[in-house]
């Protein structure tokens, strides 16, 4: 009977260890949203707009910035894992594309997150926290295809960083450093419009902005409609650049592999 | 003589993340530059917002850089030296690496600790003491032998906090296989201390001061220094939670080991 309860107690610890990871990360957006709550409550206590936002405005900014802040990173883990491992001298044999296979596996893991995380978060977004609805329908339409946009634009800069595991180990660092660029110029933290001038200019040469910063804008209105159609063409062009550019590293980083005789 | 010769031991481990640390010299460039980057964002995050503002609930840029200089700092303490920790679930107990440590003649949670000392956490050390150096000179405080002193004290125990917070956590893998998930929701909370505790409601308050203290890693050590008036005794209350912090998550730390040993794993 002993062995039985092991078996039964080892399976508890095995679902919890998944389980674990769903809850620790809804109490970590949970505290995430609370403390921006908390900190633009107190920004706004003597003031009534900033950069033309008032209070209501800059919450619905933020937190639907924060909820699609989470969506900018993903597969790059998995190519830099694989590349770390060598396991990804198998995965070239393979009858397909790597990197159209990873940009897949991303997409099907951001909708079934954007159902299990991001839903219950933007339900108390709405219900708890103030946010406002879209500025409008179309504009709420817009926004779906900006953000998907923006999303596909996170995840081919994501694979740049993946692959860069082929040049160093310490791919954690890389990591770190990606999230500090992107948490400064995507707008995932702050709409850019609050940026003073010279780093606006900056941030607008970059692709980052096109991540979060545009499609939450068109979600509040600070991107009018009659401008919807400049800013999503600014981002295709920046998703294809992108692409383009992983395909570049990566035809780069494999010969490298060869080389060294996979 | 035993204090001396776990000093002695922890040089050896340290020789030994030194020579790593030299072979791989664009590694630990890359993990220093990415928490300054990290550390950046957070920074220029809070000076775009007081370019719009005067003070932040009463606080001024520069009293709330020496929170977040003072949480910088303590948490560098812990990423260099402690984060091991992290890492007990899924590198030593499902590995089983563990009971290479249980049968060496040394203290286990000392060898656990001493088996790492995070090259990442130097960039962060680094620009602590910048923003440090930068808030204490515009603050406006007058510093003294006394708080300066005090001040260094304050850091050291909102190291010893953030540490000892962990261990507790990290300790529940002993029953739990992996307890990294419940460290890292834990450990989320303490992002709430890089602004001024009195921002939040009383609920986050209560939780932040009395239940996971991290309220003490950074407001109330900047606050007693920032307004001794009215949280003066802040400054000898922080090093008291250390303490207790420490005694207790050791003593939990020993209460996890004795059940892993018991069931023979």
């Amino acid at each position: 009977m002993r062995k039985y309860i092991e078996i039964f107690k080892s399976q508890l610890q095995l679902d919890a260890a998944y389980n674990g990871w769903f809850w620790a990360n809804a109490v970590a957006s949970v505290i995430g949203l609370l403390i921006a709550f908390s900190f633009w409550h107190a920004v706004y206590r003597n003031t009534t707009q900033i950069a033309n936002m008032n209070l209501p405005k800059m919450i619905s900014y933020v937190v639907i910035a924060m909820l699609l802040g989470n969506y900018v990173s993903g597969v790059g883990n998995r190519l830099s894992e694989s590349i770390r491992s060598g396991e990804v001298a198998i995965e070239l044999m393979k009858p397909y594309d790597l990197l159209l296979k990873l940009i897949w596996i991303d997409l099907g893991s951001k909708v079934s997150a954007s159902v299990r995380d991001s839903l219950p978060l933007l339900v108390i977004g709405y219900a708890f926290l103030g946010v406002q609805a879209p500025v409008s329908l179309a504009g709420g339409a817009l926004f779906a295809v900006s953000a998907m946009l923006g999303v596909l634009i996170g995840t081919q800069f994501d694979l740049i960083i993946g692959v860069l595991a082929f040049w160093t180990v310490n791919v954690w660092g890389l990591r770190v450093l990606r999230r500090g660029i992107l948490s400064i110029f995507s707008g995932a933290l702050i709409p850019v419009t609050l940026f003073p001038a010279w780093l606006l200019h900056i941030s607008e040469v970059l692709p980052f902005q096109s991540m979060v910063y545009t499609p939450v804008a068109i979600y509040t209105g600070a991107i009018p409609l009659q401008a919807v159609g400049m800013t999503l063409l600014i981002q295709a062009v920046w998703l294809i650049g992108l692409y383009v550019l992983v395909r570049l590293i990566w035809s780069v980083a494999l010969r490298k592999v060869v080389i060294f005789g996979g | 003589m035993t204090v001396w010769r776990y000093a002695r031991l922890y040089l050896e481990f340290v020789k030994q993340v030194l020579k790593v640390w030299l072979e791989y010299r664009v590694d630990f460039f890359i993990g220093a530059l990415s928490t300054i980057v990290i550390q950046f964002a957070s920074l220029l995050f809070v000076t775009v917002v007081f370019e719009h503002i005067q003070q932040l609930n009463g606080w001024s840029f520069y009293q709330i850089l020496l929170i977040y200089g003072i949480a910088a700092t303590g948490r560098s303490i812990h990423l260099i030296f402690f984060d091991n920790l992290w890492t007990l679930g899924w590198q030593y107990i499902r590995t089983g690496n563990f009971d290479r440590l249980l049968i060496r003649p040394i203290n286990p949670l000392f060898h656990l600790i001493a088996d790492r000392i995070q090259q990442d956490g130097v960039g962060q050390l680094a620009i602590g003491l910048v923003v440090l150096i930068v808030a204490a000179t515009h603050d406006g405080t007058v510093w003294t032998p006394i708080n300066l002193s005090l001040l260094v004290l304050l850091i050291l125990s909102s190291g010893v906090i953030f540490s000892a917070v962990n261990l507790f956590f990290a300790t529940l893998s002993f029953w739990m296989v992996d307890s990294l998930p419940v460290i890292f929701a834990t450990f989320s909370l303490s992002d709430f201390a890089r602004y001024p505790l009195t921002i939040y409601n009383k609920g986050i308050r209560v939780l932040l001061t009395w239940i996971i203290p991290y309220g003490f890693t950074a407001f109330y050590p900047a606050a007693s220094i920032l307004e001794p008036a009215k949280f003066g005794l802040m400054a000898l209350i922080t090093p008291l939670v250390a303490v207790i912090c420490s005694v207790l998550a050791y003593l939990f730390w020993n209460v996890g080991l004795r059940a892993y040993t018991s069931t023979g794993n």
